[in-house]
């Protein structure tokens, strides 16, 4: 469980708030997406989860973070990764070996996990991924997608309750992004871990996510179930987010007094709603 | 010589030896290049770093590391040739330079241990996992962790950037700067400016990999945290020996 209370931050020698007054719950077992233009703040919102920050990153910082009612000020980034696992945005500064084994017992030979776990670990977590032919590849000749996929499994194999992730697929092609979010929710669905996704692919959000974060400047301006933050689409659009078409639809279908019941926040239930009223 | 420090998969004899060997025998291989004068031994140590490149499953590589360091050292030569001076006259130049025998065999020697010591460092990094490396400097040289996994991520980083200034520049290029000019000064020109994007890049790619060691336990790991162990084997005992032999043998033809 993630409580953090009133933060606002400051990157030393910034003149801007990278955080204002935020405020935000995430409970066990959430899929939390969030969302908001470039220099709204998320990727300092991911650093300020995982410890970060203050650790790494100084500046003014106000209020408290709480990982499972542990404060992220009194615990260091590596403490706190069995917890939370992340996986940065730029995945090739993020590889610290040059082959996948290699990446994967990173983590495990650095927090000292008994020898005899070791293999269950490290062949578990390749194969939950579907990547266990890339064992010995280099990882210079993986493609972006199974690059990100080694990352996780790395994550994976220190068997985190909760999975933070910098705008996973910024690097991938549509198919490859898709796949990493499939993994995202049979990793939420079958073992219950808490994801929390920097995302720029609004339709991926309101496809995969529960819950929806939207930031601008630094603030929270939304923060709900993902068909409730997109009733708000003029609004979304104001601060620089394009909402999917279905959603921009139904919304103004909803507008101008047309009964559609909720809105659509994928093509499935736009192409329902459709038919619920051509037919009547 | 891009890409000229990728680790290389194989299966070769060179790739099973303990890194520490491998490390042992391309160091000695560097001795025996800085003790010996003789011209004959330091062909036969670039020969044999070919050898190794061949045996290794990696001679492209090993002729691309001899092309690359052939070109440096022609400078060097030159230098070499004009400066040093011992021994009869060979040729009078103008604004009082002479080229001497002396001159003539340091030059060579030089350029020799030069291609012959580099050699053998950039051929064991190609056939060596970084992690293995830095897990034997921990576990058999007792180096301080932090100390080897920063070594080994300044290797692991010299080829990473070579692709980024590669990147850089084949974007400026295809804006229309003359990177391809044959002016040497021009060529410095048009890439110094470039070394601002990629120190910049550099140092970003470095914090993301400071961090990403962070928050996988990187200040949480001991000398017995390593999983793979790395035994010592009679092939590597061979191998030392024959490191050992080199060193003698470049004693015994330097004193004669």
């Amino acid at each position: 469980m993630i409580r953090i209370e009133n933060l606002t931050f400051k990157y030393r020698n910034s003149k801007k708030n990278a955080l204002e007054n935020i405020d935000l719950s995430i409970e066990d077992g959430d899929f939390i997406g969030i969302i908001g233009k470039s220099g709204a703040g998320k990727s300092t919102l991911t650093y300020v989860i995982n410890g970060i920050i203050p650790h790494h990153y100084q500046g003014d910082y106000y209020g408290s973070v709480k990982i499972d009612g542990d404060d992220t000020f009194d615990k260091t980034p590596s403490e706190l990764s069995l917890k939370i696992g992340s996986v940065l945005q730029d995945i090739d500064s993020q590889m610290v070996s040059s082959v996948v084994e290699d990446e994967i017992l990173y983590g495990l030979e650095n927090f000292s996990i008994p020898k005899d776990e070791v293999e269950p670990r490290l062949s578990s977590s390749l194969k939950e991924l579907g990547i266990s032919s890339l064992r010995y590849r280099t990882i210079d000749s993986l493609s972006g997608g199974q690059k990100q996929k080694v990352a996780i499994a790395a994550i994976l194999a220190l068997r985190p309750k909760m999975l933070l992730l910098d705008e996973p697929t910024s690097e991938l092609d549509p198919k490859s992004s898709v796949q990493i979010f499939q993994l995202l929710r049979d990793l939420n669905k079958k073992h219950g871990i808490t994801i929390i996704v920097v995302e720029q692919k609004i339709m991926l959000l309101s496809e995969f996510a529960e819950k929806l974060v939207v930031m601008s400047e630094g603030k929270i301006v939304f923060n709900g179930k993902v068909r409730d933050v997109m009733k708000h689409s003029s609004e979304l659009e104001r601060i620089g987010i394009n909402c999917p078409r279905v959603v921009t639809l139904s919304n103004r279908l909803i507008d101008r007094g047309v009964d559609i019941g909720k809105v659509c926040i994928n093509l499935d239930e736009a192409e329902a709603m459709a038919r619920g009223l051509i037919h009547g | 010589m891009k890409g000229f420090l990728d680790y290389v998969p194989g299966n070769s004899f060179l790739h099973k030896l303990n890194p520490l060997t491998k490390l042992v025998l391309s160091l000695m291989i560097c001795v025996a290049c800085f003790i010996s004068e003789n011209h004959l031994l330091l062909v036969a140590i670039i020969l044999l770093n070919l050898a190794i490149a061949k045996a290794a499953g990696i001679l492209p590589r090993g002729l691309m590391l001899l092309k690359g360091l052939t070109k440096i050292s022609l400078v060097i030569f030159l230098l070499q040739l004009l400066f040093i001076r011992g021994g009869d006259i060979l040729i009078t130049l103008p604004l009082n330079l002479l080229i001497t025998e002396r001159g003539v065999a340091m030059a060579f020697v030089i350029v020799f241990r030069l291609i012959g010591a580099t050699m053998p460092l950039a051929l064991m990094l190609s056939i060596t996992q970084m992690n293995d490396l830095s897990n034997v400097l921990v576990t058999k040289l007792k180096i301080p962790y932090k100390y080897a996994f920063t070594l080994t991520t300044a290797m692991r980083f010299i080829p990473i950037f070579a692709n980024e200034m590669s990147g850089i520049i084949e974007a400026q290029a295809s804006r229309g700067v003359e990177l391809d000019t044959r002016n040497i000064f021009k060529k410095i020109k048009f890439v110094l400016p470039l070394c601002v994007p990629l120190l910049i890049t550099s140092v970003k790619k470095i914090e993301g990999s400071a961090i990403s060691a962070e928050i996988r336990g990187f200040h949480l790991r001991t000398r017995e945290s390593c999983y793979k162990g790395y035994p010592i084997k009679k092939s590597d005992v061979g191998v030392m020996f024959f490191s050992a032999f080199l060193v003698f043998s470049a004693i015994i033809v330097s004193g004669a």
